[in-house]
């Protein structure tokens, strides 16, 4: 078995040593909490389970950006991208969202993907911003690339924190030229952009520990609206 | 004039629909026309009130598209735009059609469907209806001028950003009893105020106005079928009576109102209503109120006559226009919870009432309603059409 | 390009709107004189806006209600880091929106 183990060694890319993303709690616009913390690789089958109904759902760029989504998740479950993490927002046990995004090197990280499953409440803000917390803060990294697929969602975040044009550097996804978050305007926005409380509470977070989906049908007619407009 | 009763209502869901304009239009006027149980009465007359057709689905003459869809030919047809107060000029329009004698049967339909463009494009075409050189140019919306509104109203009569959160709670959560609601999800002061996360919860749009003071962009339909006296008499339900109706316009620019903070085409168009129906404020069981943000809610409360000016926030604080209070002000959820497809948001104001008034509003219901009063909100305050409701039991 | 934003004087009764009308709010005049408006005055309201309209890029944009020393009243971008209501402005012009390649121009208040 010394030679499969050999290959498999070389198919790996080489793992930095990372600083785990401490969970926290955050209170949403219904007055519910939502926990963000950091996934391990068991649990990328339940995402991949949430975000397969999705593949094929035009509205809102849903369809592409779940379809690069599951193929990152399936890349850092089997080992075959460099240095990659997963948030996940759950609200009493229930996948409301996820990040992503991985480490180009110390200095340097690479965003992914936000996808927000439970709409309305702001999620996909808060998610995109612990990921950003977690680049600058915790990996103590220097700027975030970051592209994304819509265009309205993304005009937001460019103007919000404000992003710089780094266009000379083509992004992963597409090779699109990309953007990037410095860490020192990520610590100006942090006030009104990042929010959330640490530590969080034990009976909180044991809730959060097995990820729960929510109802399929619930969730393709949340995210893609309604199919029939009933009288 | 000839007295007109609103023999039958019918709405589609408010929200992201994947249905066509005309869809839509027809499925809100067909419950409409099936609530009404017309028998052997024709349409004489279709009235479509819709804003952005022309520009955001790129169609026109919607009255003859709808009679086409529901073989109502050879019925007289034309759609009305009066901005967000589409929805009650038509219904004015068809209120006049049968008062007049010319018509026994109108049918108004009000129809939106926005989300066919990004909210930017939307928000420009909402826009359109500012004044274009002393208005539009500096990037104003209807946010801004909400916005500006509230600055100085809030500055003026002590109102707070708590109170405007307690109109977004209050209506948040009348729209999770209303199965035809946009939004169906509570929220708490907490979460869009007060916890430190609400600076990311609820967002500004335009100071001191945040998300959550702001309504949804919905699509969506919602129908009447206004009949005269003598249809009404040999139908087999309950009639509500068209009791008055009033219609008030004041300055395009905002900057040249008399008084910035004086709703006063809200006032005028509510004393016409009351006027022509012979009854006053307190005589209202139940209102829907134009609540695109939720300072309206608040400032057309008192406009209307229904707190004295500058105490609506404290008369909501009290809880007395809560579904369950003295005053039960958007028990459908407003436009806040309830979606504000525009051309049909004055008709869908006029449906909640109808089905109010007939008990038929399930879990919203307000006991007992008698009368009902609905203020649609034109431009921004300068075009307004009140309507006064009023059950005629016996 | 105009210097100026222009209201309407009212040939009959003097009085000067803005914008300008067909017939005299006052008086029911149709003839007018074009006045241009501007001057010095007090912000009446104002508002930072986030939600923008297209043509713009920036986090927000400040309009205001301002109310000028001869009483008209006019609607502009404030120009101002710390907005007051009835803080004192004085006006100008300068490019307030810019659709595509175009330049337009209009008011614009400053603080005094």
């Amino acid at each position: 078995m010394a030679k499969a183990d050999e290959l498999e060694g070389l198919l790996r890319p080489p793992a930095m040593e990372l600083p785990p993303y401490p969970p926290k709690v955050i209170t949403l616009a219904s007055g519910e909490q939502m926990v963000v913390r950091q996934i391990v690789r068991d649990e990328v089958s339940v995402l991949l389970e949430a975000i397969y109904p999705l593949l094929l759902v035009e509205r809102d760029f849903y369809d592409i950006v779940s379809a690069r989504l599951f193929g990152e998740l399936l890349a850092y479950k089997r080992y075959r991208v460099k240095d990659e993490y997963v948030l996940v927002g759950v609200i009493d046990g229930v996948l409301a969202g996820m990040v992503n995004g991985r480490m180009v090197d110390g200095k340097t990280g690479m965003s992914y993907h936000t996808l927000t499953i439970r709409r309305g409440l702001r999620v996909g803000s808060h998610l995109f911003a612990a990921k950003m917390e977690y680049h600058i803060e915790y990996c103590k990294q220097q700027d975030v690339l970051i592209v994304a697929e819509s265009p309205i969602g993304f005009r937001r975040w460019m103007i919000e924190y404000p992003l710089e044009k780094r266009f000379d550097v083509q992004h992963e996804l597409g090779g699109v030229p990309s953007w990037v978050l410095r860490s020192e305007t990520y610590y100006r926005a942090k006030p009104r952009l990042v929010t959330g409380r640490r530590p969080v509470a034990e009976d909180l977070l044991a809730r959060a520990a097995t990820i729960v989906l929510p109802e399929e049908e619930a969730l393709v007619r949340q995210v893609a609206g309604e199919k029939e407009a009933e009288s | 004039m000839r007295p007109v009763y609103i023999a039958g209502a019918g709405m589609t869901k408010f929200g992201r629909s994947e249905w066509s304009l005309i869809e839509l239009a027809s499925a809100a006027s067909l419950a409409a026309l099936h609530h009404a149980n017309l028998g052997d009465h024709r349409v004489d007359g279709v009235v479509v009130a819709n804003m952005g057709a022309a520009r955001v689905n790129r169609q026109t003459a919607l009255g003859s598209a709808l009679v086409d869809q529901l073989a109502l030919y050879p019925a007289a047809a034309e759609s009305v735009e009066n901005g967000p107060a589409s929805g009650a000029s038509a219904f004015k329009v068809g209120v006049q059609a049968i008062a007049s004698g010319m018509a026994d049967v109108v049918l108004v339909t009000g129809v939106e469907r926005m989300r066919v463009v990004n909210g930017l494009e939307g928000t420009d075409f909402v826009a359109s209806l500012s004044h274009p050189e002393a208005e539009y140019i500096y990037g104003v919306t209807l946010p801004a001028l909400a916005g500006m509104f509230a600055r100085l109203v809030m500055d003026r009569y002590g109102v707070e950003r708590r109170h405007l959160a307690m109109v977004a709670i209050k209506n948040h959560e009348n729209g999770t009893k209303n199965p035809y609601a946009h939004i169906q999800q509570t929220v708490t002061m907490e979460g869009i105020l007060t916890a430190p996360e609400a600076v990311v919860n609820n967002p500004p749009i335009a100071e001191p106005l945040h998300l959550f003071d702001c309504c949804a962009v919905s699509d969506g339909a919602a129908a009447v079928v206004l009949v005269s006296g003598d249809v009404a008499q040999r139908l087999e339900h309950p009639s509500i009576r068209v009791a008055g109706i009033g219609q008030a316009t004041d300055t395009h620019a905002v900057h040249e109102r008399e008084d910035p903070t004086d709703l006063k085409a809200v006032r005028l168009a509510s004393e016409g209503a009351f006027a022509m129906a012979g009854l006053r404020p307190e005589n209202v069981n139940v209102a829907e109120l134009h609540d695109a943000f939720t300072i309206l809610e608040i400032a057309e409360s008192e406009a209307a006559g229904f707190f004295p000016r500058g105490q609506g926030h404290e008369a909501l604080e009290r809880g007395e226009t809560k579904l369950d209070g003295k005053l039960p002000i958007n028990p459908s959820g407003g436009l806040k919870a309830k979606g504000h497809p525009v051309g049909a948001t004055g008709v869908a104001q006029l449906v909640e009432l109808t089905w109010q008034l007939r008990g038929e509003a399930g879990a919203r219901q307000v006991e007992d309603a008698k009368v009902g009063y609905a203020c649609n909100f034109g431009g921004f305050g300068n075009n307004v059409v009140a309507t006064v409701l009023k059950r005629e039991d016996g | 390009m105009s210097d100026h934003v222009y209201g309407a004087k009212c040939t009959s009764c003097g009085a000067v709107s803005y914008p300008a009308h067909a017939v005299c709010p006052e008086c029911s005049g149709e003839v007018f004189d074009r006045v241009p408006i501007g001057g010095t005055g007090r912000v009446l309201t104002y508002t930072d806006v986030y939600a923008l309209a297209i043509d713009y890029e920036t986090r927000f944009l400040r309009l205001a209600i301002v109310e000028l020393d001869d009483g008209t009243r006019a609607t502009g971008q404030l120009l101002a880091d710390e907005p007051k209501l009835g803080m004192r402005i004085e006006t100008r012009i300068g490019v307030v929106r810019e659709p595509g390649d175009r330049k337009i121009l209009g008011l614009q208040f400053v603080p005094i």
